[in-house]
């Protein structure tokens, strides 16, 4: 997020001017062609996705954090209660940190259905609203 | 809650036959704790912190001492178990109290 701002202040553009440029000559076209893909990337239009890596980062962090987890035992696919021993009550108490760390509400059907590090993060990652 | 012993024998039994499959009663039971927790989540900071523990170690301790085939009971604490998150919930509760009946002071 902090990155994508620093980046957008120094390229105070719009999309228009680099095909522009893509015209003009084979050197531009190169350039253009990558301003053209860092905007499509860094668009600011609803386009607002978390990325797979933050997603796993922040996810593990949170299992991490957990009391009743050992840190080292938390990979990205791990079973909360077959691979960290925890109870099924921990695995609701993990899923509300996530939705807190996440700024989402998972009901009660989806929540139910996540026990792993792996589908935390399959789930969060293709939340729309996930921040 | 006795629904809470169901809860997590019943997915410590599922955990180690690797089939992760909720039983409606343990899902009932989940769904009460995570109601909990939520509730909690809009009291005060210190409050919410005191309700999640009590809700927590009283869930487990029900989880321990109540069997899981205890239908019956398992159904009458889930029911009581409503009526208190309805307490909860109202603006002016802002705690939980629990009085463990398997001890005794004399006073």
């Amino acid at each position: 997020m902090a990155m994508k701002a620093a980046v957008l202040r120094h390229i105070r553009l719009s999309a228009a001017p680099t095909r522009t440029l893509g015209l003009a000559s084979p050197a531009s076209c190169r350039w253009g062609g990558v301003l053209g893909s860092v905007f499509r990337s860094l668009s600011s239009h609803g386009d607002d996705h978390l990325s797979k890596d933050e997603v796993v980062d922040r996810v593990l962090s949170v299992v991490k954090s957990f009391p009743k987890v050992d840190p080292s035992s938390v990979t990205p696919d791990v079973h909360f209660q077959k691979d960290l021993g925890l109870d099924s009550l921990d695995n609701v108490e993990i899923v509300m940190a996530l939705e807190e760390e996440f700024k989402l509400e998972i009901p009660d059907l989806e929540a139910d259905k996540i026990d792993s590090t792996r589908l935390a993060i399959e789930y969060i990652y293709n939340h729309p609203m996930a921040g | 809650m006795a629904a809470e012993a169901a809860a997590k024998t019943a997915a410590k039994t599922a955990a180690k036959t690797a089939i992760h499959r909720l039983s409606g009663m343990q899902k009932q039971v989940l769904s009460l704790y995570r109601g909990f927790l939520r509730a909690a989540r809009s009291k005060p900071q210190q409050d919410r912190f005191r309700i999640e523990s009590i809700v927590a170690s009283e869930f487990r301790r029900n989880a321990l001492q109540v069997d899981r085939k205890n239908f019956l009971y398992i159904e009458y604490l889930l029911r009581r178990g409503r009526k208190q998150l309805d307490q909860l919930k109202s603006p002016d509760t802002t705690g939980l109290s629990s009085v463990d009946p398997s001890s005794r002071t004399d006073h």
